[in-house]
């Protein structure tokens, strides 16, 4: 996986100021699943996943998750904000093995 | 004999090639009744991953064991028929028998046959009661009330032994004949076929019934990079363009202005004959050789950076329609070849890509959960595709390997002139539809 990290951000082509805008995201990354072992119990280990998103524009938070396991690898994240001012929208992806992979999207006005 | 993948004459000799040529020619006056040209073709080594090489090998007890990817079977098939030009055994021969003598029939054991997904599983085809059974397939006659059409015990034994007796031509396995299942175990099965009796029990849910189940509506736009993460892999292989490669030379050296330029439409009239290799090459194939001549770099197929390039190659061509050639007279030797693999029953199961490709036989129907994709509607100008069931990009060679494993025959190695000739016939259908890669398919 030396694509993992890999991340994309996209916003509609056409915002107006003041829109709620629909913005999509997603990350290349493993996702490691709960393993077992032959006798069905759970081998623990420091799983390899993401397990906090979050979204800052203008300087301010507008979305944050918690993840789990039960998301899928290389996921994408969909959320809405509202985009008041042109700036720059920044997501960055936690992981537990303190992986930290940012994208950014520039909120334009035309 | 499963290693003798090439064929077998061959040379590379200037006096051959022209023999070469003319005897295309003269394949392409031949009528059509004389069936395809098998002569003419290079030996061909391969250049595929040793996991994609479809290779055999012998352990030290004696047993062969199939190279195949990861996490795939290693079962050998080596008993039964494949796609390679050389494999001139017949297919699987058409066998009666009679259900044999002082065995009962036990419904139970039958019904549990019937579902075991290690054995077909029956019901990847055909439709019995229970909201046990899922995901129930429509390829076959629904068997729900089978028990009220009073079929004889014999005859039902030998639809499923060997059901070419009755129906020559039919898409259903010999599974006696073949070996899947012993004269035993089908005795189990007719016994639980004839258990099947109306009324049938009204759906409780209308996903298990493949007629009433909701038709796949696909994963949304393949072209959105945070949609499908093989745009972002494929972004990556621009990287690769511009590398060089041991000889201190890039792809980007030679073709000028960066992928999207250099390559556009390139894509559209692959898979086609090249004539400095005198056989079919899709993309990918035509990487294998070309990209090592050139940079020094191994392309292997099925690599990761042989698929990468692939995708950035086609990506070049998106929204261009596919226009291979289908005329020339190496073309359509080529294609004639590739149809007639199309209609060759293969493997353990007797089957041909027709039988679940074509609309007259499973094309659009389920097999299990699946929706069978249609020939006529073109398969390949999504390829390479990202499966979400695997988590990885594929080209068309992986997927047809893929594909023919469950249906018990070995695969061959993924850049193999079958292959690549079997491709063109499939792609023949794409022509002058948009090109669209990579795909995102389940």
């Amino acid at each position: 996986m030396s694509d993992i990290g890999k991340v994309r951000v996209r916003l509609p082509s056409s915002i107006k100021p003041g829109d709620v805008v629909r913005v999509r995201s997603l990350v290349i990354h493993p996702m490691e699943r709960i393993e077992r072992d032959s006798k069905g119990r759970i081998i623990d280990k420091k799983y390899l996943y993401i397990n906090r998103v979050v979204a800052t524009y203008l300087g301010k938070t507008v979305a944050a998750f918690d993840t789990t396991q039960s998301v899928s690898e290389n996921p994408t994240f969909v959320f809405s904000f509202r985009a008041t001012d042109p700036g720059t929208l920044t997501i960055t992806f936690h992981d537990t093995h303190g992986g930290k992979y940012e994208g950014t999207a520039d909120v334009k006005f035309v | 004999m499963a290693s003798t993948r090439g064929l077998q004459t061959s040379s590379s000799s200037e006096p051959a090639r022209r023999l070469v040529v003319l005897a295309l020619i003269l394949a392409g006056c031949a009528t059509v009744a004389d069936g395809p040209d098998y002569s003419a073709l290079p030996r061909w080594t391969t250049h595929a991953l040793p996991q994609a090489r479809g290779d055999v090998r012998v352990l030290p007890d004696g047993r062969r064991q199939a190279v195949r990817y990861e996490g795939w079977t290693t079962q050998d098939f080596g008993g039964f028929r494949t796609y390679a030009y050389d494999d001139t055994r017949p297919e699987v021969p058409v066998s009666r028998a009679t259900p044999p003598a002082g065995v009962s029939g036990d419904a139970k054991k039958g019904r549990a046959l019937f579902l075991s997904r290690a054995k077909a599983p029956c019901t990847g085809c055909h439709l019995v009661p229970g909201a046990d059974v899922w995901p129930a397939g429509s390829v076959g006659p629904d068997l729900s009330a089978i028990g009220d059409r009073r079929l004889p015990d014999t005859y039902l034994y030998q639809q499923i032994w060997d059901p070419r007796v009755t129906f020559p031509n039919t898409t259903m396995p010999p599974w006696g004949a073949s070996g899947a299942f012993t004269a035993e175990e089908i005795v189990h099965l007719v016994a639980y076929l004839q258990t099947l009796k109306g009324p049938i029990p009204p759906e409780q849910d209308a996903e298990r019934n493949p007629l009433t189940r909701r038709r796949p509506t696909g994963f949304g736009d393949n072209l959105d990079p945070t949609n499908n993460p093989a745009v972002v892999l494929a972004e990556d292989a621009e990287k690769l363009w511009n590398a060089s490669g041991p000889n201190g030379r890039a792809c980007a050296n030679c073709h000028d202005g960066g992928a999207a330029r250099a390559m556009h439409g390139v894509a559209t009239r692959y898979p086609k004959f090249v004539a400095a290799y005198g056989r079919v090459m899709s993309i990918e194939d035509f990487l294998t050789v070309h990209g090592p001549e050139r940079t020094g770099r191994p392309l292997l197929a099925e690599s990761e950076d042989n698929v990468d390039l692939a995708m950035l190659i086609k990506m070049a061509s998106n929204g261009m329609p596919v226009q291979v050639d289908v005329t020339s007279a190496e073309a359509r030797a080529a294609l004639a070849r590739g149809k007639a693999s199309f209609y060759r029953r293969i493997g353990e199961r007797n089957h041909s890509c027709a039988d679940c490709h074509t609309p007259e036989r499973g094309a659009n129907k389920f097999l299990g959960g699946r929706m069978l994709v249609d020939v006529t509607e073109g398969l390949t100008r999504h390829f390479p595709t990202w499966r979400t069931s695997q988590g990885a990009a594929w080209d068309m060679r992986r997927r047809f390997q893929w594909c023919m494993t469950p249906l018990g025959a070995n695969m061959l190695a993924a850049d193999a002139i079958e292959y690549a000739e079997l491709e063109l016939y499939l792609t023949s259908f794409d022509n002058g539809k948009p090109m669209s890669v990579p795909g995102i398919r389940h």
